[in-house]
């Protein structure tokens, strides 16, 4: 089993499940400076990805590309059986089946919580607003902070406001989602309540993509870590692997800096 | 104790010298400040008073309540009996102006502003184009310019007459749409006697409107069925409006029965007790006003501990409702009156408006409608209360006004947008929202909030650049203004009221834009 070669480095149990997201020798540049340098790797349905690697090595830029954030140049990448091209269609598509969850968390400061959350099951999937307003209750129901429903994002805790967020993506019903450093805008006593919850939606089998630094979450809930530096993979394994027996140069150096 | 010590403990006890206290100097600039003023209004009043006595020139208000002899090219009476009333057509003028340039340049300068942004290269180009144009070009020369292309482009008024019967047209539709260089001109509904009856039934109408889309969409939101609810509510209330044109006339008795009562009532209202009153109401809100201030300050170690401001402006509450008091009482006992008659002929003239009398349906219509009438050949023809005219003048004012507003609106409307963070457009993209959607819920809700205040001054100078109307005879309150002082040669009273007014609109301005800069705040904690 190669360890640079991240589409292999799965178990035989995940081995045996349908990609859900297939990416293919992915470039991006930015001007002159190539962020990304042919990315590949196909993630397992109701598998967790976690994205490891030192600042600027590309791990966000990969997967902001998953959902059209970023448009990558070259390679292909496949969500749920749908290319990512120009197309609109395609976009809006993958857009509605992949929630994304951002280290500013981004919520809409006009919007209270409820409104938040209801936005775009309302205005997307053109759900009745009381459904949309029910289901927004579920959810924060969900992330554990129900009381909180009727407030604005500026009278929230970081926490708080990360697991709003996390809510309004989980609102579009998706298959996947991915998380941005989630926890790195967050003080240390409010960064264990997100990862509770990002656990609790692990075990309820959502396919996950998690860019963090959070070495204890990677090495409890990961599936499969993937390491990249200088926008490429560098080594890809289970978390039992990657931090007990790292091959490559390059990740022990990164682990002995982190560890 | 050490000799240090000791010094300082003296120091710190110490009284200052009274010019070093910083409570008696507070007090001294206050008094000293208040002092100036009253004396520099006093002065300036007493030489203007003096030079104008000595160039013998006339002052008062009594052109107020004489025929100017004049004609105003438009307005709600083109032939004012009273210098007052010459100026309130004026007055209203201008307001007509304002508030329509303020409705179509935010739009406009919204749509321009995000066109800049627009990623179609021949879009953005032309927003900018349009800005830079417009907003690097003299108002004055905007509206100069479009005064005489209107009349070079169209056709001349009169142009065509009839060789026969003599009889003036003007294309292209005769009677019905004129086109000339003195303006357009289209048939005008307008209100006619049974219109206020008409409106009770309308009012019932949309109670009952409400009532109905409020259930069809608690239906809705109960089953997930589109309902129409807002469809249905118009719905009825077109139901109501139809119906209400034939029986409108039992609505007759609304006059008599309701507002002619109050009339009477306030009619026989002795003036005394309302000079008591509304004295009494000037203490009580001068009372109200301080409790309120002192409360604001109250610390929950309890009563609040002022500083001299708050004593100077505590004090100055109290002198400000005893000099109302004496003005009321004393100074000016007319004010009580004329609050008596005013509101008196304000029920009076409800009274009539929804009165009997204009009982049959077929004379006295909710709506009626008035065409175009084109009589006099060389004079706009539709002066008065005939069509609806877009004037030369109107048209040139007007279209100066939006266009080099929206302008600015425009830019101010770009940084708006730009004021929001990034951050905002990927979470939206990232739920799935289509660029309208993410415009409308998101971004402009945002954006709004930042060009709010810079917007309120934009409606402000459009509203006082109206005022160049006077460069092409458009009949603000200016023009007007300027014509009875020529007449009457009351200058100082005409700048007055000019002054008032303006200051009038830009409070209500102000008023307005600050309500929605408070309502729309973003909550923090």
């Amino acid at each position: 089993m190669s360890f640079s070669d991240a589409t292999a480095a799965v178990s035989d149990e995940l081995a045996a499940r349908d990609d859900i997201i297939v990416c293919d020798g992915i470039d991006k540049w930015y001007g002159d400076f190539q962020a990304l340098k042919g990315v590949s790797a196909n993630i397992k349905e109701q598998e967790v990805v976690v994205v490891l690697g030192p600042s600027g090595s590309g791990k966000s830029t990969w997967i902001r590309c998953i959902n059209r954030l970023e448009q990558h140049q070259s390679g292909r990448i496949i969500v749920d059986g749908v290319e990512l091209t120009n197309d609109t269609r395609n976009i809006e598509k993958i857009r509605s089946e992949v929630g994304m969850v951002f280290q500013q968390f981004n919520l809409f400061p006009h919007l209270s919580v409820v409104d938040n959350i209801s936005l775009a099951p309302i205005w997307v999937r053109k759900r009745p607003r009381a459904e949309a307003e029910r289901q927004a209750r579920e959810l924060l129901e969900r992330v554990g902070i129900p009381e909180q429903a009727e407030k604005f994002p500026g009278q929230l805790s970081g926490g708080q406001q990360q697991r709003v967020a996390i809510a309004r993506a989980l609102a579009m019903e998706p298959r996947i989602m991915l998380f941005d450093e989630p926890t790195s805008a967050l003080d240390p006593e409010m960064i264990k309540e997100v990862l509770d919850v990002m656990k609790e939606l692990a075990l309820g089998g959502m396919t996950m993509m998690v860019v963090t630094h959070e070495m204890g979450f990677a090495r409890e809930v990961a599936d499969r870590i993937i390491f990249m530096e200088s926008g490429e993979i560098v080594e890809a394994g289970t978390p039992e692997h990657f931090f007990t027996n790292p091959q490559e140069d390059r990740t022990k150096l990164f682990l002995s800096q982190i560890l | 104790m050490t000799d240090t010590q000791t010094s300082l403990h003296r120091a710190a006890t110490e009284k200052p010298p009274f010019y070093r206290d910083a409570t008696v100097v507070k007090w001294l600039v206050q008094i000293t400040t208040l002092a100036v003023t009253l004396f520099a209004i006093a002065f300036l009043v007493r030489e203007a008073g003096d030079s104008l006595q000595a160039k013998s020139i006339q002052t008062g208000f009594g052109f107020l309540e004489v025929d100017p002899a004049i004609s105003l090219g438009e307005g709600i009476d083109t032939d004012p009996a009273t210098g007052g009333r010459a100026l309130w057509v004026g007055m209203v003028n201008t307001i007509r102006m304002a508030a329509a340039g303020i409705f179509l340049a935010t739009i406009l300068g919204t749509l321009i502003g995000i066109g800049r942004l627009s990623s179609n290269w021949l879009v953005a180009k032309l927003a900018s184009g349009f800005i830079e144009y417009m907003r690097n070009i003299p108002l004055l020369v905007h509206i100069i310019l479009f005064f005489v292309t209107i009349a070079v482009v169209f056709p001349d008024f009169g142009e065509n007459v009839d060789p026969i019967t003599g009889e003036v047209s003007q294309g292209p539709w005769n009677g019905v749409f004129h086109v000339s260089n003195k303006g357009f001109s289209v048939p005008r509904v307008h209100i006619d006697n049974g219109f206020y009856q008409w409106l009770i039934i309308v009012a019932i109408g949309s109670v009952l409107g409400r009532w109905v889309s409020k259930r069809r969409q608690a239906l809705q939101d109960r089953t997930g069925q589109e309902t129409y609810p807002v469809l249905s509510a118009l719905g009825v209330i077109a139901v109501f409006a139809a119906v209400g044109w034939f029986i409108h006339p039992i609505f007759g008795f609304v006059g008599d029965a309701i507002f002619a009562p109050i009339r009477d009532l306030i009619d026989g209202t002795p003036q005394g007790p309302v000079q008591i009153l509304l004295s009494v109401a000037a203490g009580v809100v001068a009372a109200l006003w301080i409790r309120r201030f002192l409360a604001a300050r109250r610390t929950p170690g309890g009563a609040a501990k002022l500083t001299d401001d708050d004593w100077f402006r505590v004090i100055f509450a109290g002198i400000a409702a005893t000099i109302a008091c004496v003005v009321i009482l004393v100074l000016w006992p007319g004010l009580s009156s004329w609050l008596i008659n005013s509101s008196r002929d304000f029920f009076d003239v409800l009274a009539n408006k929804f009165g009997d009398g204009r009982g049959s349906v077929g004379d006295d219509p909710p709506f009626s409608v008035s065409m175009p009438d084109i009589e006099k050949r060389g004079n706009f023809a539709n002066m008065g209360p005939s069509g609806l005219n877009l004037t030369q003048g109107f048209a040139a004012v007007f279209f100066g006004v939006v266009l080099y507003t929206a302008a600015f609106i425009a830019e101010i409307v770009r940084g708006g947008i730009l004021a929001v963070p990034k951050g905002q457009t990927e979470a939206a993209e990232a739920i799935g929202l289509r660029r309208s959607t993410m415009l409308r819920r998101v971004i402009l809700p945002q954006a709004f909030r930042v060009s709010l205040p810079p917007l309120g001054n934009q409606y402000l100078n459009l509203t006082k650049n109206t005022s160049l109307a006077i460069a092409v005879g458009y009949t603000d309150v200016v023009q007007v203004g300027q014509t009875i002082f020529n007449q009457t040669g009351r200058s100082l009273e005409v700048f007055i009221i000019w002054m008032l007014f303006y200051l009038a609109c830009s409070l209500t301005i102000s008023v307005v834009v600050n309500f929605f800069n408070v309502r729309l705040k973003i909550v923090e904690r």
